[in-house]
C-alpha cells in the first residue's frame, strides 16, 4: 500500500514538472514571436510612408527622409573590423592555451576571461573615449579619435573573451583518442594538431566566431561613445577613418527623441527589426555549425 | 463583527494609513543638459532644507518634452521652444513653458584656434563653415589648418537655437560636420581633445581649453559672450531655459517650481553661469 501510495505521487510530480516545464517553454517562445510581430507591426509605417528613402543616404525626420544606407554600413563595417582583428587572435591565443599550457594555468586564464567578459559595456565605453580614441587620434595625427575604426577595435577587445574561451572549449572537446591515434602514427606535434586536432573542431570553432558576432553586432553603449555619430557614408567607402554610426548608436542615440507612433520613430524600428533578424540569421548558423561539431 | 474580522480591519486601516504617510512622493525632473546645472543644484538645496525627494535627469530637450508628455516626470527641462508638432501630439494636455533664466550659445573653438588670432566670427562666417564651404582656418584669418566642425544632435536646444539664428532654419542639415555628438560635457571633451575645432556651447560651459569667440554684426560691431551682453540684450544668440509642467502637475512639483523662481533659487541660475529672470540686471557679477 505504501509502495503504491508513493508511486502514484512520483507520477504526479512528475506531470506537474512536465506541465511546468513546457508552459516555460511556450511562455519564452511565445515572446519572441510577439516582438517580432510588434516590430513588424511597428515598422509598417516606415515602409509605407517613406519606403521610396529608406535605401538612401540622407536621414531627416524633419524632411520626412529616412535613409539607413549610412548606418547599415556602419554596422557592417564594424562587425567586419571587430572579426578581423578578434578572430585570429582570438583562435591562435586558444590554441596556444589549449595545446601548449597546464591545466592550472587554463583554470586561471578561464577565470580571467571570465572577469572580461562580465564588464559592463559603458565601461568599455569610457575607457574608449578616454583613452583609445586619444591614441588612435594621436597615433594617426587626427582631429578626433571617433572613428568607425575606434568602434571596431573596442568591439574586438569586447568579444575576444568569447571567441577564446569557446575556441579553447571546442579544442579541449576533441575525444582523446583523436589525439592519441595521431600520436601513434608518429606525426609531430603542429602535424597532430593541424591534421587530427583542428579538422574535428573547426565546426565548433567557426560556431564561436558567429556566436561573437553576434554579441558584437548587439553591442550599443560602447559602440554609441567612440564612433562619431554622423550618419553619412564614408568619403571614399572604405575609409574607416572617418566617423560614422551603427544601427545601434543611432538607436541609442535617437529612441528618446522620436514620438511612439511617429514615422520616426517606425523607422527606427524597422532599423532595429533589421537588426533582430541578422542575429537570428547569425544564432541560427552558429546552432548548424555547432550542430555539425557535435556529428563528426 | 466579531473581534478577528475587527482586528483584522484596524491592521489594515493602520498599515494602509501608514503607507500614506511613508510613501514619499518623489519629484522626477529630465531634459536639457542646460538647464540641467541649475535645476540639479537648486534640487539638491530644496531636498536639504524640506526633505522632498527629487529626481534630476538628463537626456537633452526632446526626450525632457516626451517623458514630462507621456507622465514619466513631473517637470521637463528645455533649452528651446515646444514645438507645434509636439503640442499637437499631446493635444490632450495643456502644457505650460516657464523661464527660469536666460542663456547664450557661443560659437567655440579650440584654444590653439583662439591664440591663433580666431577670437570672433560673423554669422555668414559660421554658416559657410558649418554648411562646409570653407573648410580651412586660414579662410577666417587663422593658420593653415582644416577646419573640424563638430555638430550636435537634431534635437538638442543648443543647436536649434544656434541654427535658428546664425543659419537661419533651426533643423538645416550640417554638410561640413565632421563630428556629431550629444550633450554639453561631451561636446567639451571632443573640444579639448581638438586642436582645430568649431563648435556651439551654452554660455555655462566655457573654459580655458574652450574659448568663446566674438561675433561681428554686418555694420562690424563686435560683441563679447559676456553675462552682462546676454542680461542686457545685446548679445544675438540668447534663449530662454525652460521648465515645462503639465496642467496636472503635483504640489510636490509646484513647490520646487516656485522654489525655482524666488530669489534662493534664482541664486542657482546665477551660480551656473545663466542670467536669472527674477534679479535686476544691475546685481549681476562675473
Amino acid at each position: 500500500m505504501k509502495a503504491r501510495f508513493s508511486t502514484l505521487s512520483a507520477r504526479s510530480k512528475n506531470s506537474a514538472l512536465k506541465t511546468y516545464v513546457s508552459a516555460s517553454c511556450l511562455v519564452s517562445a511565445g515572446l519572441v514571436l510577439l516582438i517580432f510581430g510588434l516590430m513588424l507591426v511597428q515598422s509598417f509605417p516606415a515602409l509605407s510612408e517613406a519606403g521610396g528613402t529608406l535605401f538612401t543616404t540622407r536621414w531627416n525626420p524633419t524632411d520626412n527622409q529616412y535613409g539607413m544606407l549610412p548606418m547599415l554600413y556602419g554596422t557592417l563595417v564594424v562587425m567586419l573590423i571587430a572579426m578581423v582583428f578578434a578572430v585570429p587572435i582570438g583562435i591562435l591565443a586558444a590554441i596556444y592555451i589549449a595545446e601548449t599550457r597546464s591545466e592550472k594555468l587554463r583554470r586561471l586564464t578561464r577565470s580571467a576571461l571570465e572577469i572580461l567578459a562580465g564588464v559592463p559595456s559603458i565601461v568599455y565605453g569610457l575607457i574608449g573615449i578616454a583613452y583609445v580614441s586619444v591614441w588612435v587620434a594621436n597615433g594617426l595625427s587626427l582631429q578626433t579619435g571617433r572613428l568607425i575604426l575606434t568602434a571596431g577595435l573596442i568591439l574586438a577587445i569586447m568579444i575576444l573573451p568569447t571567441i577564446l574561451s569557446l575556441t579553447t572549449d571546442a579544442i579541449l572537446n576533441v575525444p582523446r583518442d583523436v589525439r592519441e591515434n595521431a600520436q601513434a602514427l608518429g606525426l609531430y606535434r603542429y602535424e597532430v594538431f593541424k591534421d587530427a586536432i583542428w579538422p574535428v573542431a573547426k565546426a565548433d570553432i567557426a560556431g564561436a566566431a558567429l556566436l561573437a558576432l553576434g554579441r558584437a553586432l548587439g553591442e550599443t553603449m560602447a559602440v554609441m561613445l567612440v564612433i562619431g555619430s554622423i550618419d553619412r557614408l564614408p568619403q571614399p567607402l572604405y575609409n574607416v577613418l572617418s566617423s560614422g554610426q551603427t544601427i545601434t548608436s543611432k538607436l541609442g542615440r535617437e529612441v528618446g527623441e522620436s514620438a511612439f507612433g511617429s514615422t520616426h520613430f517606425s523607422a527606427l524600428v524597422l532599423m532595429s527589426l533589421i537588426l533582430v533578424s541578422i542575429t537570428i540569421l547569425l544564432t541560427a548558423a552558429s546552432q548548424h555549425f555547432f550542430r555539425a561539431g557535435r556529428h563528426v | 463583527m466579531n473581534n478577528k474580522t475587527l482586528n483584522f480591519t484596524i491592521l489594515a486601516i493602520c498599515s494602509l494609513a501608514l503607507y500614506g504617510c511613508s510613501r514619499p512622493e518623489i519629484v522626477s525632473i529630465s531634459g536639457s543638459t542646460t538647464v540641467l546645472p541649475a535645476v540639479s543644484k537648486a534640487a539638491q538645496a530644496y531636498q536639504n532644507r524640506h526633505g522632498q525627494n527629487i529626481i534630476v535627469n538628463a537626456g537633452g530637450s526632446g526626450s525632457g518634452f516626451n517623458q514630462l508628455a507621456e507622465g514619466q516626470t513631473d517637470i521637463g527641462m528645455m533649452s528651446r521652444d515646444i514645438t507645434e508638432g509636439e503640442i499637437a501630439r499631446f493635444s490632450q494636455h495643456v502644457f505650460t513653458p516657464i523661464a527660469i533664466g536666460r542663456d547664450a550659445v557661443v560659437p567655440v573653438v579650440s584654444s590653439e584656434i583662439y591664440e591663433a588670432g580666431v577670437t570672433q566670427l560673423s554669422f555668414a562666417q559660421m554658416t559657410d563653415i558649418y554648411k562646409g564651404r570653407i573648410d580651412n582656418w586660414n579662410a577666417v584669418g587663422g593658420p593653415d589648418k582644416e577646419i573640424f566642425v563638430i555638430d550636435k544632435e537634431s534635437s538638442s536646444g543648443t543647436r536649434q537655437t544656434f541654427f535658428e539664428i546664425v543659419l537661419g532654419d533651426k533643423k538645416a542639415e550640417a554638410a561640413g560636420a565632421d563630428l556629431v555628438i550629444g550633450s554639453n560635457n561631451e561636446e567639451q571633451t571632443a573640444m579639448t581633445q581638438s586642436d582645430a575645432a568649431i563648435g556651439m556651447l551654452s554660455l555655462a560651459w566655457l573654459n580655458e581649453d574652450v574659448r568663446g569667440v566674438s561675433i561681428v554684426t554686418d555694420i562690424g560691431v563686435i560683441i563679447e559672450p559676456t553675462l552682462e551682453n546676454v542680461a542686457n540684450g545685446t548679445y544675438p544668440i540668447s534663449r530662454d531655459l525652460n521648465i515645462v509642467v503639465r496642467g496636472d502637475i503635483s504640489p510636490a512639483a509646484q513647490g520646487f517650481v516656485d522654489y525655482l523662481l524666488s530669489p534662493d533659487g534664482q541664486d542657482f541660475v546665477q551660480n551656473s553661469g545663466y542670467v536669472p529672470v527674477n534679479k535686476p540686471a544691475h546685481s549681476l557679477e562675473q
